[in-house]
């Protein structure tokens, strides 16, 4: 699923938004050509404002999770509503059976730095 | 434990047990070898787009991982609460101390007249159904759809998407008013027009076999007319002869109480089955998997799932539409609010009773749906205006 090539192990990240830009509750997708991953990454901004990344495509069909509601340490997909754990990826509602692949993230200075390939 | 029934409902009972941490044995006990999800038999399966192994509703491995014995492939034809008993098709008795009724319903098959049961007359319940409707639906194919709810509707929606020419009739005219309105039910409806369906307002008299295929009569036309297949979807019946056999109270459907548990202490049962004494079964997808989950929970004896407003999706022509709480029409005490314009999706409409939401119905719009099964849940005021405002988060509104 995952493709760790690209930047992964980068040491200071990439910047890819500042955290007001997403709104609590809310995500945004950072393309694939930038992170260098597979997949597009979503970056999902719990409601308690912390920043998490997980892989965009919800693994049951083809939502985009940046486009999901975050609520409570996970997310839902817009679809069909598979929660995802925001921290694991794990699956913590059904239909998906696959987890998904957390990536780590760090805000510093209310900028989001994202380290695709990297675990949490 | 035994849990009988390999759908939503029961997978979902073996999986909240054993997150919850119960720590017994388990059984589960389905007609298929490996259980699967229904909803994309009438979509992503049944064009084809999607396998058998890609529906299934946990990995095969899942089972083993999670101590589940999966007993695939047969039925429970005998449940014997009394001596903790589950008999199976194939002679196996296997003893438990508290069973779980998943069995399900089956798809009604009104009487059309006398059709061979090898005829060309489907319905749509199972992956078997799902394979042999598929075979028929190759381009120029002429389907007749007997129901336009949302399996006609998905049904007919992937059909055309496969070539075929479809049909479809409905007593009602728009069908689905009840679920979603009267004004979204009529521009859904007319979607199968724009769509190349041919949408009838009338019912079935006769179905007759023919060579070719199906001879069909229509009230109200003067021919009948000739279709390679036809599909019936008029809803289903519950599957409530275990528990009938049994001895269990039935009344459409297994009466059960608010944490499933049927008229015998030690079976429960949930899904499709099963029916909340003075309430309608819900027949759909998440209803299912949350009877699993306060099954579970009585079992666990631990805190059941909070409430939350009903909750179903569909698909057609591309359009996903979902539905929350419960629309009415228009009256002294509920009121309609349309977000965006009804037909130019995304749009969502709302039936307001008072300050509050009670229901909604959304097209490619579902954090709207989101939004408002929250609000109906935690019971939040809200102003009209800013559910119709599209410019406005509908969030925000649950922060106030």
């Amino acid at each position: 699923m995952t493709g760790n090539s690209g930047n992964g192990g980068n040491s200071t990240g990439i910047r890819v938004a500042s955290v007001d830009d997403i709104p609590e509750g809310e995500g945004i997708a950072i393309s694939s050509d930038i992170t260098g991953t597979e997949d597009d990454i979503a970056i999902l901004r719990d409601d308690d404002g912390t920043c998490w990344a997980l892989n965009d495509t919800c693994t049951h069909e083809t939502a985009s999770l940046a486009e999901g509601w975050v609520e409570d340490g996970d997310v839902e997909c817009p679809l069909h509503s598979s929660r995802f754990n925001l921290k694991t990826g794990k699956v913590d509602g059904l239909p998906a059976t696959r987890d998904t692949v957390p990536h780590r993230v760090e805000v510093r200075d209310g900028e989001v730095y994202l380290f695709p390939g990297e675990r949490p | 434990m035994v849990v009988v029934g390999g759908g939503i409902a029961g997978v979902s009972t073996v999986a909240e047990l054993r997150k919850g941490g119960y720590a017994g044995e388990l059984v589960l006990v389905s007609a298929d070898a490996v259980p699967y999800d229904r909803p994309p038999l009438s979509k992503a399966y049944l064009a084809g787009e999607k396998s058998l192994d890609a529906i299934a509703l946990q990995h095969p491995d899942w089972y083993a991982d999670q101590q589940v014995l999966l007993v695939g492939g047969t039925v429970a034809v005998a449940v014997r609460p009394e001596v903790g008993e589950v008999e199976l098709a194939d002679g196996r008795v296997l003893s438990a101390d508290r069973i779980v009724l998943a069995t399900g319903g089956r798809a009604v098959r009104p009487a059309f007249g006398e059709v061979r049961r090898d005829a060309p007359v489907h319905v749509l319940r199972d992956v078997a159904d799902a394979d042999r409707l598929r075979t028929q639906l190759v381009p120029g194919a002429r389907l007749l759809i007997v129901g336009g709810g949302l399996i006609g509707a998905e049904v007919a929606s992937t059909a055309r998407g496969l070539g075929a020419e479809v049909v479809l009739v409905d007593p009602l005219d728009p069908p689905l008013a009840a679920a979603v309105g009267t004004e979204v039910a009529r521009w859904l409806h007319g979607l199968h027009a724009e769509h190349g369906v041919e949408a009838l307002t009338t019912t079935v008299e006769t179905l007759l076999e023919t060579r070719a295929g199906v001879a069909v009569q229509l009230k109200g036309e003067p021919d009948s007319r000739e279709f390679d297949a036809v599909l019936v979807a008029v809803g289903l019946v519950p599957e409530t002869g275990l528990a009938e056999a049994a001895g269990l109270e039935t009344s459409r459907g297994i009466l059960v109480d608010s944490g499933q548990v049927t008229s015998h202490p030690s079976v429960l049962a949930v899904g499709d089955c099963a029916r909340l004494r003075d309430h309608r079964r819900a027949e759909h997808w998440e209803a299912a998997q949350r009877d699993g989950a306060r099954a579970a929970a009585t079992i666990l004896q631990s805190e059941p799932l909070p409430a939350t407003a009903p909750w179903w999706w569909s698909d057609r022509y591309g359009l996903h539409v979902e539905g929350v709480g419960e629309m009415r029409s228009a009256d002294a005490e509920h009121r309609t609010v349309v977000r965006g314009v009804v037909g130019e999706p995304p749009f969502a409409a709302f039936t307001l009773r008072g300050e509050r939401v009670v229901g909604a119905v959304t097209v490619d719009d579902p954090a709207a749906t989101k939004a408002v099964r929250r609000l109906i849940d935690r019971g939040v005021d809200v102003r009209p205006a800013d559910l119709a405002d599209p410019a406005q988060n509908l969030r925000t509104l649950l922060r106030r």
